[in-house]
């Protein structure tokens, strides 16, 4: 249909992605910093010891102590997501044709560089509510930089430009927001129980596992919910909502299993005496596979936070209410002609 | 319009703006109000003087904690008197205090803050945010009080006893090992380091203690205070003068003469003499008739004229940070988790020197022509001990991957 206007958006795609793909690792490292209490491995910021951040000696960040090493690597890591970010942004500056998705990439840009300073007050405040927030607003950017992914994704074209499709029911659409919400709240609950003031009293502490457990069930039977819906009515015959559901499926099984594992990994159980393995199993203090699970119990909540956004997205598109997207690429036309000319050059390198 | 496309998800992406917008100015305004000081011992306040009104109770708690603060500084800084003989290194001490975090010389603070408040709190009352849903609860060093270390009860443990429980950690509880972590000779100046903060909190915890009682009488001048901390110090002084070797120890070459021994222990296992089995059952799974409370609740319950076991009685005292009392349970002893060690040795200490603060008392030794069990009925008994105990081994999850991995 509108072939030029298709690869235009598809290097946005390209770019998104690798965005995308580098701050998953980000959400992992970042994770290890709160594991590990790393936040202040290094005293200073924007700089390292006294070096600039990309100066800082090879050597001593990837043989010294671990803490040090995780965070010097989270803020180089950090480093890269930004500055791909700002490549990100030219990209879909000179080739969007949407105004909106350029404008979602500025945000996500400034999202960026206002995770960086909230890195960086964190470290100069010494402040764990900052690296609390941090800590919440981390998969969010994460979020933000998948949303431009799906936004640019063929499926996202297909959905909005194909008239023919077939309508998908305003409950599915409801309960993914709902999911979305939820799994959102549930990543500050999450983030309260790995930030505990030392000195919370403990019914407060508990009160918060709590809800944390609530939430919990809650998001799983959405989930099932949702896999229910997507197989019942007219939208069993809409195939693209089976994969999100899918591998929202799966990961909220996986997370649930993570959730225990991580208690056990950080606190033992309370039922010590059901086996004889729980009754010697020994906590390993920092622990490398202790803190691979929590860490992992930490970014695959991002990741579901990513994946019921990817659902209503699948969905939103597809309900009525999308169809008025069809003028609009029309009047994206101005950007045809650059974008006809970056393409010409995209294909001679 | 800044986004003419599909309004739902504008108003999400707004949303997270906003998001942004505020998290950032909370950072600014609020959040290094983050204040961190030692918590007083309301609890104890309370169980010494029911008769007070809370706020009395409160403010009896404060003066007792600033009282200890004059002796031995804030959770940021501790000190010590220099008119009295430390037992800890100071230094160790000043390090592993304070906010986590390395300064321009890689030096890292705030061990404790890092490994241990999460359970112990930050006065190490055993009170950190997740102690209610531990079972057992985190120890409470303010008592002075330990289990698992070489000297008889009464008498504190040594230096190189909770370097052991922190090394080692506390099977089937929530205590870690510290041991095995990757760069270890930082580890090992950690974990020693850590260890002399534990002892400082427990001084620090104990001293509280005294003064508080001191307190709830008269007015305490600074030599009275002096006084209470050098008793105090010189307990913990003295502790490595009576450390109880622990035996080498080689098993019975012949299987014949272990099982021998095993049989001869479980008679007196099963004995009226030693008792063993009122409280961990005829077949050692911790299912006797006896089922106590240990000595950190009894201290605010049983002592202050309260049972431990009526919610209407224990009630009142949770607005003073109490727990719900849970019974010390016997040991199973047939799931093999034994905390103060799995050896010959560890368990012999155990059963000479007995469990300090738990029910657990040491078996009473013949000697001075004092009835008893002989050095030979001991050593029986702990055969029989680490028989039943030996089927399962200590286990890590490093050591499960390393395991799966290998086959
Ligand atoms: C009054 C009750 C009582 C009696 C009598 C008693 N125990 Fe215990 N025992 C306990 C309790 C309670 C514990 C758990 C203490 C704790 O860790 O808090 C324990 C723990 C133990 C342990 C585990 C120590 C460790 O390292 O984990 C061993 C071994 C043990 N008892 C052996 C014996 C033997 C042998 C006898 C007889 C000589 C005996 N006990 C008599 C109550 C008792
Ligand atoms: C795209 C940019 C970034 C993302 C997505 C991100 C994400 C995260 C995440 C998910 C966490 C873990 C929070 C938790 O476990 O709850 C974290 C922790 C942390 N990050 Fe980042 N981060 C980014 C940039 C930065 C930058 C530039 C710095 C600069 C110093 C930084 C400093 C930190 C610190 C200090 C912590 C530890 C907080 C603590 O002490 O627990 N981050 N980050």
């Amino acid at each position: 249909m509108l072939p030029v206007n298709e690869d235009s958006s598809r290097w946005v795609y390209r770019w998104a992605m690798l965005v995308t793909l580098l701050t998953f690792p980000l959400i992992w490292l970042g994770g290890l910093v709160t594991t590990h209490d790393a936040g202040m491995a290094v005293p200073d910021w924007p700089g390292t010891f006294g070096y600039n951040l990309f100066l800082y000696p090879w050597s001593a960040w990837l043989y010294g102590p671990f803490d040090l090493f995780v965070e010097h690597g989270h803020r180089l890591l950090a480093s890269l997501v930004g500055l791909l970010a700002i490549c990100l942004c030219v990209v879909a500056y000179r080739n969007e044709k949407r105004t909106w998705v350029r404008n979602v990439c500025f945000l996500f840009l400034a999202a960026i560089i206002s995770q960086g300073v909230l890195g960086g007050a964190r470290v100069l405040l010494d402040a764990r509510t900052a690296a609390m927030i941090h800590g919440c607003t981390g998969p969010l950017v994460f979020a933000l930089g998948s949303f431009i992914l799906m936004a640019c994704s063929s499926d996202w074209r297909r959905a909005t430009q194909d008239g023919s499709r077939i309508p998908v029911s305003r409950g599915l659409l409801r309960f993914s927001y709902l999911l979305v919400l939820m799994s959102i709240v549930q990543l500050f609950v999450g983030a309260q129980l790995r930030h505990a003031q030392p000195t919370w009293l403990p019914p407060f502490f508990t009160s918060i596992v709590h809800t944390h457990l609530l939430m919990a069930t809650l998001i799983t039977l959405s989930i099932f919910g949702i896999c229910v819906l997507v197989r019942t009515d007219h939208n069993r015959r809409v195939m693209e909502l089976r994969l999100p559901s899918n591998m929202l499926l799966i990961v909220v099984l996986a997370q649930v299993a993570l959730g225990l594992a991580t208690w056990v990994a950080n606190y033992a159980t309370p039922w010590v005496e059901l086996t004889p393995w729980l009754a010697n199993y020994t906590l390993q203090g920092k622990g490398f596979w202790e803190s691979m699970i929590v860490t992992g119990h930490q970014a695959t909540g991002s990741l579901l936070i990513v994946f019921s956004l990817w659902m209503v997205c699948r969905v939103a598109t597809r309900t009525k209410k999308a169809e008025k997207a069809q003028p609009m690429i029309n009047d994206t036309t101005i950007h045809q002609e650059k974008a006809t000319e970056l393409v010409a050059v995209g294909s001679t390198v | 319009m800044f986004f003419d496309i599909h309004h739902r998800f504008p108003r999400f992406l707004q949303a997270s703006l906003w998001l942004f917008s505020t998290a950032l100015g909370m950072v600014l305004c609020g959040c290094n109000s983050e204040k961190i000081e030692f918590r007083s011992n309301q609890l104890h306040a309370a169980s010494i003087s029911m008769d007070l009104t809370p706020p009395d109770i409160r403010q009896l708690a404060d003066r007792a904690k600033g009282a200890t603060e004059q002796l031995l500084g804030t959770a940021d800084l501790p000190t010590w008197p220099a008119s009295v003989l430390p037992p800890i290194d100071m230094e160790k001490v000043v390090r592993s205090s304070g906010p986590v975090g390395r300064d321009q010389s890689k030096v890292e603070r705030g061990l404790f803050r890092k490994h241990c408040v999460q359970c112990h709190g930050i006065s190490g009352d055993g009170r950190g945010p997740s102690a209610a849903l531990l079972a057992p609860y985190p120890r409470d060093f303010r008592r002075g009080s330990f289990k698992f270390k070489s000297t008889p009860i009464g008498k504190k443990p040594t230096h190189s006893d909770i370097v052991r429980t922190l090394e080692q950690g506390l099977p089937g509880t929530a205590m870690p090992a510290f041991g095995t972590l990757s760069d270890s000779k930082e580890f090992v100046d950690d974990v020693d380091a850590l260890a002399h903060y534990v002892r400082f909190l427990a001084i620090r915890g104990e001293v509280e203690r005294r003064l508080l009682v001191a307190l709830s009488e008269q007015e305490v001048d600074e030599s009275t205070s002096l006084a209470i901390l050098t008793r105090v110090a010189n307990d913990w002084l003295a502790a490595d003068s009576h450390s109880v070797q622990r035996p080498e120890w080689v098993a019975n070459p012949s299987e014949d003469g272990r099982m021998e021994s095993v049989a001869n222990g479980k008679a007196l296992f099963e004995s009226e003499w030693t008792a063993c089995v009122k409280c961990h059952g005829v077949d050692g799974s911790g299912n006797g008739t006896s089922q106590d409370f240990d000595d950190w609740t009894k201290d605010w319950t049983i002592r202050a004229g309260i049972d431990p076991a009526h919610k209407s009685e224990w009630k009142s005292m949770k607005k003073y940070g109490a727990l719900k009392p849970v019974i010390d349970r016997p040991r199973n002893l047939k799931l093999g988790a034994l905390r103060g060690g799995t050896s010959r040795g560890d368990i012999y200490l155990r059963l000479v020197l007995g469990i300090e603060g738990s029910p657990m008392l040491p078996v009473a030794k013949k000697e001075n022509g004092n009835p008893g069990l002989t050095e030979e009925d001991i050593r029986d008994l702990v055969e029989y001990v680490h028989f039943l105990s030996e089927n399962t081994r200590n286990i890590s999850l490093s050591q499960e991957v390393q395991h799966a991995s290998s086959e």
